[in-house]
């Protein structure tokens, strides 16, 4: 039988190329870096006259709040002369999100903004740019332990307390009939803003459905359309975002009961499809902010790096209630 | 134009064809990531006369980052030689992921035992699929995209839908330090490990490539199957083997994924599949089978990874970063066209 493949230079031969193949990409790198290797020092500091390259490593570009976040960053570092912001976007993948950072460093960024996909994945990474001295900014999402300098992001849950407190006092204070509608089970903001929720809804109001539509529009609809079949009265729906309150709005305006029912959202994003607009043309009654932090962390770049300061390890963001009466100036203003 | 065996590599008279196109595209993804070696050269972002592509730590890096899609594009190598696909590999990624995650800290399990665990259920998934496929007719894209549903249902089960993070220690619910190892770099802390891995693993797939038996089989499978059963080779077989290859594969992945990122997610390694199948196709093995090698897989997922690294040190937008891959691909594939046919 003939075997040519079998021959022994095709195996040295192979064995040879591969290694080449696999050196070419690696050992020909003749410089090493190795500036990093010392303990972490210092965030470099030049005052105004230093010239500053910011990193921002995204989660997943492709959700609306996430696209707002660095706009956010875009539009607030356009006034900093000093700094130039370099994006990226991990398309919810965590390993992207890595290479991003390593990727970053290798361009030997000065400071890193970073919204994680997931804390325990990114944690290492993260660690790695604060251990070679540069500052980490990091935003909504948080990491494991505190190797960064500091995070910035809102309370869900007192976003929950107060949209509880909002329903309780403002729109039912009698009592009344409410729907509750989740975001994606398991996720941390759909947990803390139920939970927020109940603690300042009182015992007046009788909460007659729950639904789950995992953030979205299409399942806010569909849950909404099945527990509006299911129960006669129904006066406020509570959803755990802008996109299922508007779907909640369509199914109710299907069932020709859209006026009989208040709607509450959260995010407020201040975007054409965003609550803010949901508002002001009156789907939705009212939208509480969940702010991005994108201004909030500029400001705190330019603290570490212009001013020279530390800033706080912790930075909440406070939350805005946003009615018929605010919405107008509210969506002018953040995007003025 | 119907697919002649013969093409691969080797004459009747077991003498290799000396036909300089032949050879020429043969090499062409190698060639192709010179080209692009050498664009990142010119490209690249310089700090101090220093080119920030060539460091080390860069170079090392992309290895890094293209080993895990390396692994289970290997294994994507087997089955499209003999004519298959392989849709359901990032799942098994998610679910040996999440295995490794599980069995590791909710089990206690030793990495030992843990990683045989996972390895197993990876190729025992990759052979259901090729018996599926191959005894009972139905095409390789039908099945493996049932067993990407199906691999992504059991992570979900196994992980009760939540990313599992992976504590290390002695203690009780922490795995054992070795699995960290993973994440770690050797050599100085230059090398990464999963890039060792990846080399390693392609270093004996070319070999088993080049020098098996079975690997003579694989070939006439994907070159003439009617042929290949008519001179004996046990087709069935052939066509089980390389998917539990394959899915062997995806579960080493998935291990390295773990260890790389301290967790196990449900949801890791989306789309993982695809780019897999780009490294293949990059690398110039025909998607009708009986043609290709593992050297040009290898080649075609590092000029993936030097791609991407390169669009990614320029900051080019990431929208604008999925067109150039995209058109990188269809570049590829429209090289293989011109590619003389016997």
């Amino acid at each position: 039988m003939n075997r040519p493949w079998k021959g022994i230079f095709d195996v040295k031969r192979t064995i040879a190329f591969t290694a080449c193949l696999m050196l070419a990409v690696t050992a020909c790198g003749t410089t090493s870096q190795n500036s990093g290797k010392g303990p972490a020092t210092q965030a470099k500091c030049e005052g105004t006259g230093g010239k500053y390259v910011i990193g921002m490593s995204q989660a997943n570009v492709a959700e609306p709040y996430r696209q707002r976040m660095d706009d956010d960053i875009r539009t607030a570092a356009a006034k900093v002369p000093q700094f130039e912001v370099k994006f990226a976007d991990a398309a919810q993948d965590n390993a992207k999100q890595v290479s991003d950072v390593e990727n970053f460093l290798t361009q030997q960024i000065n400071l890193l903004i970073i919204s994680p996909n997931e804390a325990t994945p990114l944690t290492a990474v993260v660690k790695k740019a604060y251990d070679k001295g540069i500052p980490v900014l990091v935003l909504d999402r948080k990491v494991d332990g505190d190797a960064y300098t500091s995070f910035i992001g809102a309370d869900n849950r007192d976003i929950g307390r107060q949209a509880g407190k909002y329903v309780a006092e403002k729109l039912l204070p009698n009592g009344g009939k409410l729907v509750e509608l989740k975001g994606l089970p398991g996720s941390t903001p759909a947990q803390e803003r139920s939970e927020g929720f109940h603690e300042t809804l009182g015992t007046k109001v009788q909460v007659v459905a729950t639904g789950v539509g995992d953030w979205l529009r299409e399942k806010g609809q569909q849950q909404l359309d099945a527990i509006l079949k299911a129960n006669a009265e129904v006066d406020v729906v509570y959803s755990h975002n802008d996109p299922m309150a508007e779907g909640a709005y369509l199914a109710a305006k299907a069932a020709g009961r859209e006026s009989k029912i208040k709607f509450i959202g959260i995010d407020a994003l201040p975007i054409p499809s965003g609550g803010v607009k949901a508002v002001e043309q009156g789907r939705i009654s009212a939208t509480f902010t969940y702010p991005t932090g994108g201004k909030e962390a500029i400001a705190a770049a330019k603290t570490l790096l212009v001013d020279c300061k530390q800033v706080e390890k912790k930075q909440t963001l406070p939350t805005q209630l946003i009615t018929k009466e605010n919405a107008e100036r509210v969506y002018r203003e953040a995007n003025g | 134009m119907s697919p002649d065996p013969d093409v691969t590599e080797v004459t009747e008279n077991g003498r290799r064809r000396i036909d300089w196109r032949e050879t020429l595209f043969s090499f062409q993804s190698f060639f192709g990531l010179i080209a692009v070696f050498v664009a990142a050269i010119v490209f690249s972002p310089r700090r101090n006369g220093e080119i920030l592509f060539l460091t080390s730590d860069n170079l090392f890096n992309v290895v890094r980052a293209v080993s895990e899609i390396g692994i289970i594009a290997i294994g994507m190598t087997f089955v499209i030689l003999v004519g298959g696909i392989d849709l359901s590999v990032g799942a098994v990624l998610g679910l040996s992921a999440v295995g490794s995650a599980v069995l590791l800290v909710h089990d206690d399990l030793g990495v030992f035992p843990a990683v045989l665990i996972v390895l197993a259920v990876g190729l025992v998934f990759g052979l259901l699929q090729g018996m599926a496929s191959a005894l009972f007719g139905i095409q390789a894209f039908i099945v493996t995209l049932a067993g990407l549903q199906i691999a992504r249902g059991l992570a979900r089960i196994w992980s009760d839908g939540q990313g599992v993070a992976i504590a290390y220690g002695d203690g009780p619910n922490e795995a054992p330090v070795t699995f960290s190892l993973l994440g770690e770099r050797t050599f100085g802390g230059v090398v990464p490990i999963p890039a060792l891995i990846f080399a390693g693993l392609a270093v004996l797939a070319i070999l088993f490539l080049r020098t098996s038996a079975f690997a003579r089989h694989l070939y006439a499978v994907g070159g003439n199957e009617k042929a290949a059963r008519l001179s004996g080779v046990p087709v069935n077989r052939v066509k089980i083997i390389v998917f539990g290859i394959s899915g062997l594969l995806a579960a080493l992945a998935g291990i390295v994924h773990a260890g790389q990122l301290n967790q196990g997610s449900p949801n890791d390694g989306a789309g993982y599949e695809l780019d897999a199948i780009a490294a293949v196709v990059i690398g110039g093995t025909a998607l009708t089978g009986g043609r290709g090698s593992v050297v040009g897989t290898v080649t075609g997922a590092l000029l993936l990874g030097v791609l991407n690294n390169i669009l990614a040190l320029n900051n080019i937008d990431a929208n604008v970063q999925l067109l150039i891959k995209g058109l990188v691909i269809v570049a590829a594939a429209a090289l293989q066209r011109l590619r003389p046919s016997s």
